[in-house]
């Protein structure tokens, strides 16, 4: 039994547009993230790697909390896991860049990466209004993206430590628990 | 000092390989004398291994896979950003999802395209465990689909196993005087009541006392508390009678006798193995204590092709091994043999192997081998945010190495009409490292990402388990034709889920939704999908035990009813699959089995 390759893609849904990074890779992309330098691209040009890099700010700006997606360096990440995907996944990614960047010149005659949070919001608004069932090809490249900047963001130092405040990965001297009455927990029991 | 980068754990994975290959070399048959060989390193092996060679007992370990270093190789306490790939596999190396694993043939195809699906999603599709598991590609099954997770390493599936630890009642040994499916096993719980006990104070358990007659207690360490998401499911719960509790782990969180674990500090993630050792894992636990005592010798890359028996005495001589490296077949030999190398591949070893007539099918005059295969149905399920929550500050709940278990309810007191057994569900509230949810959380911008924050201590979640029966006609056998790497026939499978399974399921996601609107869930995400076969790693029976001869392979203490030196010590012997995880069960099984055996091997019986 074989299978066409969009089966599997249908079947699989936003997740087979998730790319993956090789050894090569992650270690340049280990070096850029500890340098804080420039991004090397490896997939993207340096045009399209400006609209993602502001569209992920978008999804996950920085705020009084924490820095966003551009600080934890979101679009390097997912430009490294572009460069060893399939030719599909490549695809889905440029069309839909391409997409976004036209959207903006038909509306604002600017690009994306120019727009005025004003303008990002306005545009950002439309193409997220069906999110739970993504009709046209521009909110379906939204919910990938936001996908993808959801993964990258908040497996980032800035997503766990700043943003999420976790407190994970340390010593316990007693295990956490409620303590809280109007949580039903009694004492002694 | 653990491995953390790409090229580290590479590095420890190749001087393992190498340490592996030294070890096999150094070991030859007919070079020492053994009382006793044991197949596997797991939790059975492991507990046979140690029960044996603490009592004096010479053993040879046979370990398929290589060995394993516990102080590099668990990489407990590393930030997923450690790894610029965040945990995932290499590009050369994808991992399956359940819905590809349910599209493509085992193993996953033939077409070219499909040449980057290495392995599964989840247990092996990450960068923690995927150098212990085995690769479908050279260990291929046929028939129908069967998500079949195979450690071959020292300590075999202990190393990544989820730790939770729960007893057997009558509800389960008994079950089928209760409801007239299938057949009662040979022991009570009063039989294996005493062995749990040894069990949890020779490795430790952390739990508490409930008096649940469906869920014995165990004799507990300090125990797991209940975060304020847990509790309030259990408040909800508890007025329709039924029971949430904190998780029974097979950690020890107040220590326990042994140089090479330290009690549970509550940590980093518990699935990647346990740096302290805290966990139950087989070779700290059990193997090594065993190993000091100069009784066990483990050979690892030696993969059991066959039981070899003597005509003359009808009686197990000993196994042959193909080395997983070098490929040389070669014989060892001793009084007695232990198959304990999980459930399936112990028993496509009796399956490969020939009886003193000559016939292959050893241990099969029952013809029950390979049949009566159950495990347990999962995937359904929910989870909710609960508002009340809702910006409520930070907790460390990912350190705890289990969270919240709900008891089975279903069949206890009352009967339900669409189906017979139970289920019971594991899941738990509180900070994980990942929010989820953000994927669920709609919108974007500074008010999405207040949202997620907001939502995330107030995240709750369960998915059940339940019994599949152990019915006749799903079976395991040898395929006729297709031959793994090592040139061994592999296993056909013929086994689905059936019409109980699937009402069953149908109400367990209905009684997750319950349960948390009952807390005051909302935005409550219900999953009614039941995952493919395998997906919980509890593969059960195959060479089920029992009192009769013609319908059993084993007596209650795995001896096989007919080659009386041979043993099978692992999950193939159990009869029906209960809906609790059976670890614990096994470790229980094995100590008594070793009790047996060696009053046997006394009195010269074997």
């Amino acid at each position: 039994m074989t299978i066409p390759r969009r089966a599997v893609v249908k079947a699989l849904g936003a997740a087979a547009v998730w790319p993956y990074l090789s050894e090569a890779s992650a270690a340049a992309f280990a070096g850029i993230q500890a340098a804080q330098a420039p991004p090397k691209l490896t997939f993207l040009t340096q045009g399209q790697y400006a609209t993602l890099d502001a569209f992920s700010e978008a999804i996950i700006p920085a705020d009084d909390q924490s820095p966003g997606a551009r600080a934890a360096r979101v679009a390097d990440y997912i430009d490294l896991l572009l460069s060893e995907s399939d030719d599909q996944t490549q695809r889905t990614w440029t069309a839909g860049l391409a997409l976004l960047e036209a959207e903006s010149r038909r509306r604002f005659k600017l690009a994306f990466a120019q727009l005025s949070p004003a303008q990002v919001e306005q545009l950002l608004t439309d193409i997220s209004r069906n999110e739970a069932e993504p009709r046209t090809p521009l909110e379906q490249f939204f919910k990938v993206t936001k996908d993808a900047t959801i993964r990258g963001y908040y497996t980032s130092e800035i997503g766990i430590q700043q943003e999420l405040e976790y407190k994970g990965n340390r010593v316990l001297a007693e295990f956490v628990g409620c303590t809280h009455p109007e949580h039903g927990y009694e004492p002694g029991k | 000092m653990q491995a953390t980068t790409p090229d580290q754990v590479q590095q420890v994975n190749a001087e393992q390989h190498e340490e592996s290959r030294k070890a096999a070399a150094s070991i030859k048959p007919g070079a020492a004398q053994y009382d006793v060989i044991v197949v596997g390193s797991g939790a059975a092996g492991g507990m046979a291994a140690f029960q044996l060679a603490t009592a004096g007992i010479k053993v040879l370990m046979l370990e398929a896979g290589r060995l394993l270093d516990p102080s590099r190789e668990y990489r407990t306490m590393e930030w997923p950003y450690a790894s610029p790939r965040r945990g995932r596999l290499p590009a050369e190396e994808y991992a399956l999802g359940a819905a590809e694993y349910n599209m493509l043939d085992r193993p996953y195809g033939t077409a070219g395209r499909f040449e980057k699906y290495r392995k599964l999603l989840s247990y092996s599709g990450n960068t923690f465990t995927h150098n212990w598991l085995v690769d479908e590609k050279h260990n291929p099954t046929t028939g129908t689909k069967y998500a079949w997770v195979r450690a071959r390493v020292l300590g075999g599936k202990t190393n990544l196993w989820g730790r939770v630890s729960l007893r057997m009642s009558d509800y389960d040994f008994k079950a089928a005087s209760r409801d007239g499916f299938g057949d009662d096993w040979p022991i009570a719980y009063a039989d294996l009541s005493p062995y749990y006990d040894r069990v949890d104070t020779l490795l430790g358990i952390s739990g508490t006392q409930e008096n649940l007659p469906q869920l014995p207690d165990s004799i507990f360490q300090r125990p797991l508390k209940l975060n304020c998401g847990e509790q309030l499911v259990k408040r909800a719960i508890a007025k329709m009678g039924r029971h949430l509790i904190p998780g029974r782990a097979g950690v020890t969180t107040d220590g326990v006798a042994n140089k090479y674990r330290v009690k549970c500090a509550g940590r980093g993630r518990c699935g990647r193995g346990c740096d302290f050792n805290a966990s139950m894992h087989s070779p700290t636990a059990l193997i090594f204590p065993a190993r000091d005592t100069g009784n066990l010798t483990v050979r690892p890359n030696s993969t059991v092709s066959e039981i070899l028996i003597d005509p003359r005495t009808n009686k197990a001589s000993g196994v042959r091994v193909i080395d997983s490296h070098t490929r040389e077949a070669m014989d060892f030999t001793a009084r007695v043999v232990i198959l304990a190398a999980s459930t399936l591949e112990s028993t496509r070893l009796l399956l490969l192997s020939r009886s003193a007539d000559g016939a292959r099918g050893l241990a099969n005059s029952s013809g029950a081998l390979g049949r009566y295969f159950c495990e347990h149905v999962m995937g359904p399920g929910a989870s909710a945010t609960l508002p009340m929550l809702k910006n409520r500050p930070i907790t460390n709940d990912d350190g705890r190495p289990q969270s919240a278990y709900v008891v089975r309810f279903r069949n206890i007191e009352d009967k339900h009409p669409d189906f017979i057994r139970g289920y019971g569900m594991q899941g738990g509230s509180g900070s994980a490292e990942y929010p989820s949810q953000a994927h669920n959380t709609p919108g974007f911008g500074v008010k999405f990402k207040r949202q997620v924050k907001a939502e995330h201590p107030a995240q709750i979640n369960f998915t059940a388990f339940g019994e599949v029966l152990a019915r006749r006609e799903n079976q395991v056998e040898l395929d006729p034709a297709l031959n793994d790497a090592w040139g061994i026939p592999v296993l056909r499978f013929n086994y689905r889920f059936g019409d109980n399974e699937m009402k069953m399921a149908r109400d367990m996601a209905d009684t997750a939704e319950e349960m948390l609107r009952a807390a005051g869930g909302e935005d409550i995400r219900v999953r009614r999908d039941v995952l493919t076969e395998g997906w919980s790693i509890h593969e059960l029976g195959t060479a089920r035990m029992g009192s009769d001869p013609k319908t059993s392979v084993t007596n209650s203490f795995g001896q096989t009813h007919d080659v009386r030196n041979l043993f099978v010590v692992d999950g193939s012997v159990f009869v029906s699959a209960s809906c609790q995880n059976p670890t614990w069960s096994i470790l229980a099984i094995c100590w008594r089995a070793m009790d047996y055996l060696k009053g046997e091997l006394k009195s010269g019986n074997l």
